[in-house]
Formats: C-alpha cells, structure tokens, sequence
C-alpha cells in the first residue's frame, strides 16, 4: 500500500517519542540476551566443573587421621580424599591458602598453563594477577621455591574468600596456591582434611549422618564439618547465577512493558493526530483490517529494530561479562555457546508485548465512525472524569494548570510516575547495598565484636590460655530443616570482646544464651523460646532455650556460655577450640586451623569495595540515563500535546520563562513522587533480596540506605529531569504562534 | 491615529516561489474606533492583522500604535506588546479544552498587569453560570463568547477579531456583534475585524476592503448601526 510510505517519514518527524521506545527495547533485549546466555554458560561451566573434576560433597577436619580409606569408600560407596592446607604469608599483608592437588576429589582444573608437576605451583588467576605473578614465574612458598606452572581453579574454591563468613574476595590479599602432594610432604607444614563425594547423590543428608555416626564409633571426633551445599565459596556462585537469572526475566520484562506503554500512548496521540486521514481512508474504501495493519507497522518496525539491535548488543557485552564473572568467581571455561531459543525469544518477545498492546490501541481508536474521524476523533477536547471531579477552584492558575496537564492523560503520567520509580530503585540499589554492607561492617567489627585476632585451633585445647579470650564454635541446623544452618558459640560469660544489645539499647550478659536478630527472626524466636537442632558434625540433637535477642546482624549466630556449651555437647569442661584477642598472639602455625584479624577483613572489604563501587557508579549511570531517557520522552509528549496551547501563550505575550515553567515543570511533582515511592520499593525490594540471599549463604544483610545517598539520588533524578527541560526547550522554542491561527480546536 | 500602517510589505517564500501576500498597505483607526476589514480569502487580511497583533513581521512598511513603530520592535518587546495592549478573538474559538472556562480566562489574566475582574468580565458577557463548564460542554456561540472574553479581561487597548462570527449561526453572530459593540463602547477597545461578511461593515467606523494585498477600497461610515438591527 502506498500509504506505508509514510511510516518511516512519521517516525522522523516526532523522533524523540519513537527513539525512546527503540532504546527501552534496546536495553530491555540487551539485558535480557545478555543475562541469560550469562547465566546459561555460567551455569554450565558451574555444573562441568563440579562433573568433570569431581567437587565435594563436603569437607571436614577430625581429631586424628583416618585409616582405610579404601574401605569406607567401598562401605559408604564414596570417594574421599585426605589433603592438606595451610595459610602461608606471602608478605605482611598477602597471605597464599597452599593446598596438596587433589586427586580424586576437588581436581584442580588447570584454566592456563601446565599441572603442578614436583616443582610446580598453580595460582588462582585472579591472585596471579593482582600480585603480577606470571607462569614461569618463581615463588617461594613455605620455605622452598616452586616454579609456577599454571593458573587453576579448585571446585570448592570457585569463590576464593579467606573465610566462610567473608562477603567478598580480594584478590589484591589473598588468593590459592596448589602444589603436589609429594611437595607438601616434604615441607612437613599444614593441617590436614577430608574432602568426601557420595557416588549416589540420593538421600544425601541421610549418608552423611550414617557416615559421621560411623566415625563416631570409631572414636573418631569430627572437628568441623562443611557440606558443599553450605559452602559460600561455591554457593556464592549458584546465588549469583540464581540472581542473574531472576534479574534476566524481571528486569527486562519491566522496561518492556514500560515501553509497550510508551508506545501505546506514542500510538494513541499518533492516531488521535492522524483521525482526519483515518477518517478519510475509511470514506476513500479502505477495510479496517488494512488500517490496522498499516498502522501496527509503527510497533513492528519498532520492536523488530529494537529486538535485533538489543538481542545483537547483548550477545557482544555477553562475551566480556562472562569473562569478568569468570575471573570474579574463577571458573574454568571450555567454549562460549549460545542458546537460539534465548536468542528466538529476544527478539520475538518485543514484537509479541507490542504487537498485543498496540493493536488494542489501534482497534479502540478505530471504533468511532468515518465522520466521528472526520471531525477529529469522538474523544476530541474530551475531559476526564478526574479532571471533572476535581474542584482547583482555590489553586493558583499555574498549579491548576499543571495537575489539569498531569490529568489529562493519566497513562502518560502512571508511565512517568512508574518510570522515576524504576530509575530510582535502579539508581539507588548500588547505593543501599553499600550502604547495608557499610552498616554491617561497623555494626560487627565496630559495636559488636571488639577482638582484633582470632584464632581457631585444628583440635580441642584444655591448658588455659597464656591470654585471650576463650571460646568455641560448632555448626548447627534446625531438626525440622536441615537446610536451615547456624553457628552456635561458647564464650566466656564475663566476655570483653563482644557487646551485645537488645533492640532498647540495652546491655546483654553473655552469661545467658544470646540468638542474634537474623537468627531470631528466621526461626520466629522470641526470649525464652526453645529450638531443636542438630550438630552438624555429630548429628546428635539437643534442645536450646535462648534468653535473650542481640540486635546486631553480623552473623546468624547463638552465642552460650563456654561452660554449658561443653556440657551441652559433651565436651571437657575447660576446652575450647579458639581464642580472641585485641593483642597478636604467638601461636605454633601448626597447631591453627585458621586465623584472622580484624583489620585484614577491614582492609580485605576496602579492596574488595573498590570494584564495587565502579558497578555501583555504572548502574547509576544506567538509571540516570533511564530516567533521563523517560522524562524526556514523556516531555517531548506534553509539549506534542499542547502545541496549540503553547501557541496561543506566546500569541497572548506568555515570556519564554513562563511557557517553560506551565508546560517543562508541569511533571516536577510526578517525578518528586517517583522519587519518593522509589525509596520504599527498593528497601522492599532488597528485603526480599537479602532474604534469598541469607537462606543461600547465612550472610544478613541489614535493609538500610546512608541519608547522604538519598540526597544524592534526589540531585541526581532532579538533574536528569532538569537536562531533559532543557533538552526540551529548543522543541518549545520551535512553536510558532501561527499554529493557534490555523487550528480549530473546539 | 492610535493605529497607522504605512507601506506595508509582506512576502513569503515556497522553496523557489515568493508570494507577495502584501504590497504596501495603508490603513489607520483612531482610539475607540472600530475598523473592518473585508476581502476574499487570500487577498491578505489576516496577514495584516497578524503583522498588527505583533505575531508575524514585515519586509518593509510601519505599523504605528500609539506613535510607536511596532515593526521594529525585538522579540521581547513584541511579546510585552502583545501582553499588555492586544487581544486576540479567533474563529474557532481557540479555548484549551482540559481548563474550564473560567480557567480559560485565567490564562490571559494570569500575565496582565492589571486585568479586570473574571467573574464582571463574565458577566458582561452572560457567562458567570457556566464559569466551571469546560468547552466542550458549551455552544459554538458561548465558547465565541467565552473567548471575547479572555481577549478583553487585559482591558487591551487594541481587539483583534479575525472573523470571530464565521463559524456561528446569524443569530449567534448578532449576539457576538452586540457583544463586541457593547465592549467597544463600555472599555472604549479599538476593534479591528476581519469578516467576509459585508454586512457587518455597517457596524464599523472605517472599513477597508482588500484584494490581492492591497487595499482597494476605504470607506469611513458617518453613522455606525446598532448591531441589534444587523441582517443578512
């Protein structure tokens, strides 16, 4: 049809509109191609590894060396593993996890270079990296120099933290080394473990506990016990992957539908501008049905471009962000696939979206007859029924004026109001995350725990300490779900290193059993409630009853008295396993599990912050942009709507000031409610967020943002909104006055 | 003369093509007075009118007010112009369809220095009832009425009509005409009409009639009719 020549030469004239909905769908696909083939390589290359090179079940420490280990395979149908590990500091501030090459169980896979060999030594590529190791590099470790043969990475080390309750890595600081179990023979250092993999992975929690019981009765004590599925340097992996996959369906969907709004209404004003021709196709012959069609070629060709662009976009940034993720989280890589059906669904689902919004948009304003058309439409100078209800009577001219433009169409204003809201969950959620992980530093290292070193025997001591402070720790789950794990602490009951208040303020005791908030909240404690739990490492149960709630979310923690800890679980009334101190301690490496300091966590979140902060600074940028993108669209659709009215402001003397003010301020109050309503949705929002996240790691996040941010969020969403009235001005500027003199509006 | 235009000059460019829409027009009005302009369509005269509303500029000539030459006016004096001595009154009525029309009235009275008061302005133009009605609850004739009223409510000194009857019934008109009689002689506003209609030059002081951007026809009327006995 000869009319469709002018699908194209429309779009040009009101540009700005069109492009808007184009870059919402450029995102949305973009975004959608590029976090689910993300997710999907990830999550293959996650699910390989654990395959192909054998990751645990889970790994635990015992007070002597198991014999036999042929034997219990066979009995317990497992593979297991004895290795050993040690901490071994590089310089002051590096310290290198050395462990023995696993060769049944946690196979190193070997991402670049060669295996360890005798005198060899793998790295973790992110270490090597920030420590400017390269291969073929020498590195003494342990007393002896080793040749570094290759980088690799261990299956149960995906994500190198230094402890189990670290939140983030640093590469800068601390990373692993594996040299071959010969080597680690001869240098006579480091403590041993197990790492055990169940052939049959049914009935899993069952196995383990027929397992540990057998232990038992070969007076074997487990020490401690990590299973894999516990384990936040390997769960840390599947919570992101889980994450990208839920934000890959939702985010995108969000800005897609706000773009079928956008360009919905873009059709609707199209159409009601457009109802003379329409009108006069309809007297001219033309069927409905060929108007449709002519007139969702305007959707397609939009969807369609944006689709291709988006889908084409996020398969290029796929590549570069898988390789960030695989460095961040160092999984090995064979080949980057890419799923079609993702690819299909990409590029078909704007085309579906708006298709479906459109024709609705399209077939209701081809309702009215060829004459109704003719005139200008049935809807032509209509009032809602809002802007009839309202009574402004009192209100200044200029406020009347604003709420009747934000009134008159109400999917334009709900699409800015939902637009400013996403920008500045978007905006802000970098923000808030710092924020609550800000908060939880100070909250643990600053209020709650005062000890500097920590350090966490490889067996149970009974001669009291020289100094420091005594306790002990053991990991717990709920009998009723085992899913739901904890630590649970014996400390000194007259304890100077950690404070604990109630939610008045209050001090606690440690001489009475403390649940920390998080804990609390998660199993619906309140103060003298009892729990039945299992001990991880005995699997025997025991009931507690707690006394009190500590408002602090450093851990998911149940902190007893020393003394009742070890009659609870049947330990020598003296015996503890760890020891805090404010001082450096001097203690024989060989008979530490681990130990750390305050200030490494503190210098590790530092570093580790840092790149962080670069994502948190590119999201804002997103969402400004976003936001940007919106109000300016939004804009350029109030002045298209009241060109006439601009028109006869200027006939009538209106300065340019003026005009700006009525027409470019007119959303200031939806875009300030955006704003406001945002805050809500995104402290909802991470809610939800920190929950998941504490049910895959243990680690709480409490819900909170700094006041400074939320100011700078304001200034920043004002400012876009502020750019977005300038960039709009030149289009107010452009309005003669002749429009007023050739329009007949009522 | 509170309005003289000498030598008026107007062309307009289509790619290639000038149109000269006027070829040096002269016309003037005293205070008070009520001009018409007649012509068919495209002999110029909204052009004029335009170029007098200070709302388009000329190649060449003077448009006086009050002795001030208008034509070399800047931009913003123009819009101060407009602002403070000129109303508009349009053929289609051109009220902004989502205010009520009291609002309406309130987009002009909002930027006057000293507008009059909307609910007499109203009033006098039998509209006070329907102040909370929007336009398209009105009639063809109450939205004209609505719209004399919005141009007078600055108490301009100089009323522009570019055929404010050309969409109304005769008996509608008549009340327009009466209306703006009654402004002229009540505020003492000098109108200066465009109509096709011969028929109302019997209410004006001076009538010119146009062709083909120039005035070929000025006539100054001894008596002026009462509009209540206007027929066509």
């Amino acid at each position: 049809m000869v009319i469709n020549k002018k699908v194209l030469r429309t779009i040009l004239d009101n540009k700005a509109q069109y492009i808007g909905s184009l870059v919402l769908i450029i995102i949305s696909c973009l975004l959608f191609t590029m976090l689910n083939q993300l997710a999907i390589n990830m999550n293959a290359s996650s699910e390989d590894f654990r395959e192909s090179y054998v990751q645990e079940d889970a790994s635990f420490i015992s007070d002597r060396r198991l014999e036999n280990l042929e034997a219990l395979e066979a009995n317990f149908n497992i593979l297991i593993e004895h290795n050993k590990v040690v901490d071994y500091s590089i310089s002051e501030e590096v310290i290198i996890r050395v462990f023995s090459e696993g060769t049944k169980v946690n196979k190193p896979a070997v991402i670049k270079g060669e295996a360890v060999g005798e005198n060899g030594v793998m790295l973790d590529p992110a270490f090597a990296e920030a420590n400017k190791l390269e291969i073929g590099d020498s590195i003494t470790l342990l007393g002896r120099s080793f040749t570094i043969s290759g980088y690799a990475s261990m299956p149960n080390y995906i994500y190198p933290i230094k402890e189990e309750t670290d939140l983030l890595n640093n590469p800068n600081a601390f990373g692993i080394a594996i040299i071959s179990k010969a080597a680690f023979d001869e240098v006579k250092q480091g403590s041993s473990f197990y790492s055990i993999r169940f052939n049959d992975s049914e009935m899993l929690e069952q196995r383990m506990a027929q397992f540990k019981d057998y232990l038992k009765s070969q007076n074997v004590s487990i020490l401690k016990w990590t299973n894999t599925s516990e384990n936040p340097r390997v769960t840390l992996v599947s919570t992101k992957i889980e994450g990208m996959n839920q934000a890959s369906s939702a985010m995108p969907v969000v800005i897609l539908l706000l773009s079928c709004v956008l360009t919905g209404i873009v059709i609707r004003k199209m159409l009601k501008r457009e109802s003379v021709v329409i009108g006069t196709m309809y007297a001219l012959g033309y069927r409905k049905l060929e108007i449709i069609k002519h007139y969702m070629r305007y959707p397609m060709l939009i969807a369609l471009s944006g689709g291709i662009v988006g889908t084409i976009l996020g398969a290029f940034t796929m590549n570069p962000m898988l390789k960030l993720m695989l460095k961040y989280f160092n999984l090995p890589l064979d080949k980057i696939s890419y799923s079609l059906q993702y690819v299909v669904i990409s590029v078909f689902l704007p085309i579906v979206f708006l298709g479906v919004s459109c024709y609705f948009v399209i077939w209701k304003a081809l309702k009215s007859s060829p004459v109704e058309l003719m005139k200008g439409g049935k809807d032509k100078g209509k009032v809602g029924f809002l802007e009839k209800g309202l009574k402004l009577n009192k209100l200044k001219f200029a406020t009347k004026f604003k709420v009747r433009e934000q009134l008159r169409s109400v999917p334009r204003s709900a699409f800015l109001l939902f637009g400013v809201i996403l920008s500045t969950v978007l905006l802000l959620y970098g923000f808030a995350a710092k924020s609550s992980i800000d908060y939880m530093i100070k909250d643990s290292y600053g209020e709650v725990f005062k000890y500097q070193y920590e350090y966490v025997f490889n067996g149970l001591q009974l001669e009291a300490p020289q100094s420091g402070e005594r306790f002990s720790v053991s990991p717990f789950e709920l009998k009723e779900d085992a899913k739901t794990s904890f630590a649970v602490y014996g400390v000194q009951p007259d304890s100077k290193l950690i404070y604990f208040k109630d939610k008045n303020g209050n001090n606690l005791s440690t001489d009475s059993i403390i649940i920390t908030k998080p804990l609390a909240d998660r199993l619906e404690l309140k103060p003298n409630d009892s729990i039945s739990v299992t001990n991880k490492l005995d699997s025997r149960q025991y009931s507690i009853k707690v006394a009190a709630i500590a408002e602090t979310y450093s851990s998911e923690s149940i902190f007893m008295p020393l003394r009742q800890y070890n009659e609870l679980l049947g330990y020598p009334s003296d015996s503890y396993l760890g020891l805090w101190s404010v001082e450096k301690l001097d203690m024989p490496a060989d008979m530490l599990l681990r130990s750390a300091t305050a200030d490494d966590f503190k210098k590790a979140f530092d570093a580790a912050i840092e790149p962080m902060q670069k994502v948190i600074g590119i999201i804002a940028f997103m969402s400004f942009l976003v936001g940007l993108l919106i109000i300016y669209v939004v804009t350029s659709l109030i002045i298209e709507e009241n060109k006439i009215t601009v028109s006869l402001m200027k006939v009538f003397g209106y300065r340019k000031k003026e005009v700006y003010s009525l027409i470019l301020n007119s959303s200031s109050f939806i875009v300030i409610l955006g704003y406001a309503l945002g805050i809500p949705a995104l402290l909802a929002l991470l809610k939800v967020l920190f929950a998941s996240l504490a049910e895959s790691t243990s680690i709480n996040l409490p819900v909170t943002i700094n006041y400074i941010y939320l100011v700078m969020g304001f200034f920043v969403i004002i400012f876009a909104f502020e750019l977005s009235k300038h960039l709009s001005k030149k289009k107010l500027n452009k309005i003669s006055m002749n429009e007023a003199l050739k329009a007949s509006m009522e | 003369m509170f309005l003289k235009v000498e030598s008026l000059k107007k062309s307009y460019k289509t790619g290639e093509i000038s149109t000269q829409v006027l070829k040096g027009v002269g016309m003037c009005l005293d205070r008070g007075e009520v001009g018409v302009i007649l012509g068919p369509s495209g002999s110029g005269k909204s052009t004029l009118v335009n170029i007098i509303g200070g709302i388009d500029r000329c190649d060449s000539g003077r448009v006086m007010i009050e002795g001030a030459d208008i034509t070399q006016h800047k931009d913003n004096q123009l819009t101060d112009y407009r602002r403070e001595q000129v109303g508009f009154v349009f053929q289609f009525y051109n009220l902004i369809p989502n205010l009520t029309v009291g609002e309406n009235i309130e987009v002009v009275s909002n930027i006057s220095k000293k507008p009059l008061d909307i609910d007499s302005v109203l009033k006098a133009v039998g509209m006070l009832d329907k102040k909370f009605r929007f336009p398209r609850e009105l009639s063809g004739g109450e939205q004209q009425r609505v719209s004399i009223a919005r141009a007078v409510i600055k108490n301009p000194k100089l009323l522009l009509c570019d055929e404010p009857t050309g969409a109304l019934d005769f008996s509608t008109s008549r009340e327009i005409l009466k209306l703006l009689q009654q402004i002229n002689k009540d505020f003492g506003t000098t109108i200066l009409m465009i109509t096709h209609n011969t028929a109302i030059s019997a209410l004006a002081n001076r009538v010119y009639r146009m062709r083909s951007g120039e005035i070929v026809e000025e006539t100054i009327n001894e008596s002026i009719m009462s509009a209540e006995r206007i027929e066509w």
